[in-house]
């Protein structure tokens, strides 16, 4: 006998090898798509009514992939090598996968054209339900199938809201909604228009499932869970988000639904009716809800904000009115205010167009009273900044803080930054500071408040007009 | 008569007919029936892959524990991942929009994809670890020596390309593991910057800078790094492995087989790998052996010492290697069928992946990296590559060669290296991990410092001093050699731990992947 050693390793090696290329051919030919391919057509033929019904079931090609392939999107859908009786209205009230499509969809959407993964999303490429569906992280893949109560954001991919309308869909359509009317545009950019204290939202929905934190998620870690999560919650999902909003069950399922439909243009124009699905807001009012009322509110009241950690300020209430003219107001919402969360909106840095900004300023002054109060009359000469400190240091700077900077727990706004410096006329300021404003806990200095002069009001407003210069820190 | 020629004409087509098979076996085999020892022989010299064998192999080759199979069952490796690579070629589309897919493809719809591309990836994974144990058998062996020290040196340059072949196929699959492996080779091959960087010469001379351009083809991985990369890994480095590894096959006949310790003493237990040598004679008295080199000038085969051991390679040696074969592809076999290779999300130019890793056989140098991308990126692996290069040269005891740490010495150095290396490299990095490195406690330290002074430098430093320590003490250069290449490779093993288990995000310290913050 030949080497007792090498021959039992080779005789058994062979085994093994023989065993599991045995194995492989098996799990080849009995994987997930071939089980639901023959399951479907013996499905068929059991149930069939007619002779003739039973020969075509009996025709059903099996054990074959079935795809589409998009060759203008590089894409190849393979769901229907499972959900096989995608297009048979025999499935109308089947069980998954072999369920006919629901609706009325694939008459105008061709199968052929459109495939599945151009509205539901997954991985097309893959032939097994957990890779297909892209369910899971370890599946490594972005996309993973929309979930059915989001589904209509695919639809606005294509569609424009009239159209949706019509048709019922209405989650979308009450998103896209909420998003103009809670104000999102005043922080988060699209199509380049709105602020910039949020992230900008154009082609959100199609970021990679990295750029979303999901320390806090609760359930699936799905970028579908974290939109809807953070508009019930923004800070248990980002414990850093300044976002102000707080959305609950209905109202968040719409707005993310909203969202998933700010995918990155990735259809070619032959696919689509549309270019974006977002409402064109022409009037004031429109125009303040959506890009003003997401910190100001309805600008009635001034109110403290917890998360921004400062009060904004009221702004179309008659008490601020009065004392503030259109030019002055423009300055404000131009510039915004540098050391605040009020953002430049002039038409460069925001997108907004002038013809629209001109509307939301005769939005907010729509209430202006007729009755102005009479004008001050401030003059440079002869101011004494040194008395301006001292009254400055007493009255003051409890809100304004003794540097001028606000913020921080106190009441004031920042004066030292350069809208009130430089684009603010003194006379404005003194105005203020004469009569107060209403509804602001900014009081009246003047005989009948406080009861400062004129003389002195004068001398602490050419002492805040040097805060500007000032180094402090 | 002219009918009975006409007959035998036939008859003679007919009996060609007949024996056909014979006759076509012969031409093909250029021998007849394997009946004698003669003809045992002549298999061997005379068919083209055989023959780079000798016709006699000593039993001490034949014995499992002394080879372990490693340097066939690289071999058997390689061949396998050529097979299995020529299958996903057909498939592969190296282009930046289609390499995904067709990878995924592969996974997806071929028939067999899956496993084909597991058994390719596992195999040249496999590969690296066979060629490093394989490496470190020769060395414990002391079988660089000999006239051997060059196919040492070629083994090393086997070694280096393993790794790149691994490397470059793991660039190819244009996943997210893949973009950023080339974003961290690029930056390895960038970083002689930082060296011409602190004395003001980059716009001069940017080693460094073309380094990388040649590499990615551009400034950024692209559609041109991925072709160069492409055409590395499916032809440059397949045919120069080729080649080397056919010369050191070569070489190693040329040396007359594998060594063998000279006090070599048949046991019984050698029945059971091959058939005793017989003593009866045949054409082949056990006094002499032949060599098919007698024309040659210079050194011919070293064929002619401890003949008496020796037995005919054919079947002995084939049979070993038949079934050294067969366990290799089963183990990848069944490795392959229960664990998938790995791929990642589609190549995110914007999305790093924190950690961004490299492949797990370069984690130990990344740790190094971590410290200084120059030092540890550059001169510490070239100076690893040359520190192996050079021990035949450095090392000319030819005491105990063939024997297992040449010694009792030799055993008491390796445990001694094996003990002190594994505690001082823990402390090591148990330090700077606890307590950070120059640039924490100095953040204007000039960076040169660092290049020249980090825990990895410091590190290769002490194994060095060890090693002369251990000549000096034991008077031997072999001690030393010991002592040095068991302090490396205990050094690889724990970076390479370090970098692949205990680094999470931010390249920070985890005990395991488990205590990663969550994304």
């Amino acid at each position: 006998m030949h080497s007792r050693f090498y021959l039992s390793l080779l005789l058994i090696s062979a085994l093994f090898v023989l065993a599991y290329t045995g194995l492989a051919v098996n799990r080849e030919l009995s994987n997930e798509w071939h089980q639901h391919q023959s399951q479907y057509k013996e499905f068929l033929i059991k149930n069939a009514k007619s002779e003739a019904a039973r020969k075509r079931a009996e025709g059903i090609e099996t054990g074959a992939i079935r795809q589409i392939y998009l060759s203008s999107l590089n894409k190849a859908d393979r769901c229907m090598s499972c959900h096989m009786g995608l297009e048979n209205p025999l499935m109308a009230s089947g069980n998954l996968p072999y369920k006919q499509h629901s609706g009325h969809y694939l008459q105008t959407h061709a199968v052929a054209k459109f495939g599945c993964t151009v509205c539901h999303f997954g991985q097309g490429r893959a032939t097994n339900m957990k890779e297909a569906h892209g369910m899971g992280r370890d599946t490594f893949w972005d996309y993973p199938i929309i979930p059915f109560k989001y589904i209509q954001s695919s639809c606005a991919i294509c569609h424009d809201v009239k159209m949706l309308e019509a048709e019922g869909m209405h989650t979308v359509v009450n998103g896209e909604r909420l998003f103009r009317e809670k104000g999102c545009r005043g922080c988060h950019k699209l199509g380049g228009v709105g602020g910039d204290l949020g992230a900008a939202l154009d082609g959100v929905a199609s970021r990679p499932l990295h750029y979303f934190p999901m320390a806090h998620v609760i359930g699936d870690r799905t970028a579908y869970n974290w939109v809807k999560q953070h508009f019930e919650d923004p800070r248990g999902i980002v414990p850093t988000s300044e976002m102000k909003v707080s959305l609950t069950g209905e109202e968040a399922d719409q707005l993310t639904t909203f969202i998933f439909t700010l995918r990155r243009e990735e259809l070619p124009s032959n696919y689509k009716l549309i270019k974006n699905i977002t409402v064109q807001a022409t009037d004031g009012a429109s125009l303040f809800k959506m890009y003003c009322s997401g910190c100001h509110g309805t600008g009635k009241q001034s109110i403290y904000d917890e998360v921004l950690d400062r009060t904004i300020p009221a702004i179309t209430n008659s008490a601020f009115l009065r004392l503030i003219d259109d030019y002055s107001l423009k300055s404000i919402i131009d510039a915004g205010r540098s050391g605040t969360q009020m953002t430049a909106w002039k038409d460069t840095a925001s997108g907004l167009k002038e013809k629209e900004l001109a509307r939301i300023i005769e939005y907010v002054a729509e209430n202006r009273p007729t009755q102005i109060p009479e004008p001050f009359g401030y003059n440079k000469e002869n101011r004494d900044t040194a008395r301006g400190k001292t009254l400055y240091e007493q009255r003051c700077n409890f809100c304004h803080g003794n540097d001028g900077r606000g913020g921080g727990r106190k009441l004031g706004i920042n004066l030292r930054n350069s809208t009130v410096q430089n684009l603010l006329q003194s006379e404005f300021l003194a105005k203020t500071v004469l009569y107060g404003r209403k509804g602001t806990p900014m009081p009246s200095f003047g005989a009948e408040g406080e009861g400062l002069g004129n003389q002195e009001i004068a001398d602490v407003i050419a002492y805040v007009k040097t805060l500007g210069k000032k180094k402090t820190r | 008569m002219m009918n009975g020629l006409n007959e035998t004409g036939l008859a003679k087509f007919k009996g060609n007919l007949i024996s056909l098979k014979d006759s076509f076996l012969e031409s093909f085999l250029r021998n007849g029936k394997i009946t004698s020892d003669k003809s045992r022989a002549a298999v061997m010299f005379n068919n083209f892959f055989l023959h780079v064998q000798g016709v006699k192999t000593h039993l001490n080759t034949l014995r499992p524990n002394y080879t372990f199979g490693l340097g066939l069952i690289s071999l058997f490796l390689l061949l396998i991942a050529f097979a299995s690579g020529i299958f996903l070629m057909v498939y592969y589309n190296p282009s930046t929009s289609n390499a995904f897919n067709t990878v995924k493809d592969i996974n997806f719809v071929v028939s067999g994809g899956r496993l084909m591309r597991n058994i390719h990836k596992w195999s040249g994974e496999a590969m690296i670890i066979a060629v490093f144990l394989h490496m470190a058998r020769v060395f414990y062996t002391g079988s660089y020596a000999k006239g051997r020290q060059f196919n040492w040196v070629i083994g090393i340059g086997l070694l280096v390309l393993t790794c790149i072949l691994n490397l470059t196929g793991y660039m190819l699959p244009w996943d997210q593991l893949s973009y950023w492996a080339m974003v961290i080779v690029s930056n390895i091959m960038n970083s002689p910057k930082e060296i011409t960087d602190i004395f003001g010469i980059t716009q001069y001379f940017d080693i460094g800078g073309f380094q990388k351009e040649l590499f990615l083809g551009g400034l950024n991985p692209g559609q041109e790094s991925l072709t160069r990369v492409f055409l590395l890994h499916i032809i440059m480095l397949p045919s120069i492995i080729s080649v080397v590894v056919g010369i050191h096959f070569w070489r190693i006949r040329k040396d007359g087989g594998l060594t063998r310790p000279e006090n070599f003493e048949p046991m019984d237990t050698d029945a059971s790998y091959a058939l005793p040598p017989s003593k009866k004679g045949g054409i082949f008295p056990t006094y002499k052996t032949y060599g098919l080199m007698e024309l040659a000038r210079g050194r011919t085969p070293a064929v002619d010492n401890d003949v008496e051991n020796t037995v005919l390679s054919w079947p002995n040696t084939l049979i070993a290697e038949l079934a050294v074969f067969m366990m290799t592809a089963a183990v990848i076999l069944v490795y392959a069928f229960y664990v998938d290779a790995p791929l990642k999300e589609l190549a995110n130019a914007t999305l790093p992946e924190n950690p961004a890793k490299a492949p797990w056989y370069f984690l130990g140098f990344q740790e190094l990296v971590s410290y200084s991308a120059f030092m540890g990126g550059i001169v510490l692996p070239t100076m690893g590559v040359v520190g192996l290069l050079l021990i035949p040269y450095l090392d000319r005891e030819e005491q105990n060669v063939g024997t297992w740490f040449s010694n009792k010495q030799g055993v008491w150095v390796t445990l001694q290296s094996t003990i002190l290396g594994a505690v001082g490299l823990i402390g090591v990095l148990a330090f700077s991990i606890n307590f950070g490195w120059f640039r924490n406690w100095w953040p204007e330290i000039p960076q040169l410092l660092i290049v020249l002074v980090n825990p990895g430098s410091i590190w290769v430093g002490f194994i060095i001093v060890w090693s002369l320590y251990t000549i000096k003490r034991t008077g031997s250069t072999r001690m030393g050699a010991i002592a040095l290449f068991t302090m490396a490779m205990v050094t690889y093993v724990i970076l390479t731990y370090t970098g692949t288990e205990l680094r999470g995000p931010n390249w920070n310290f985890y005990w395991s992947q488990s205590q990663w913050p969550v994304h």
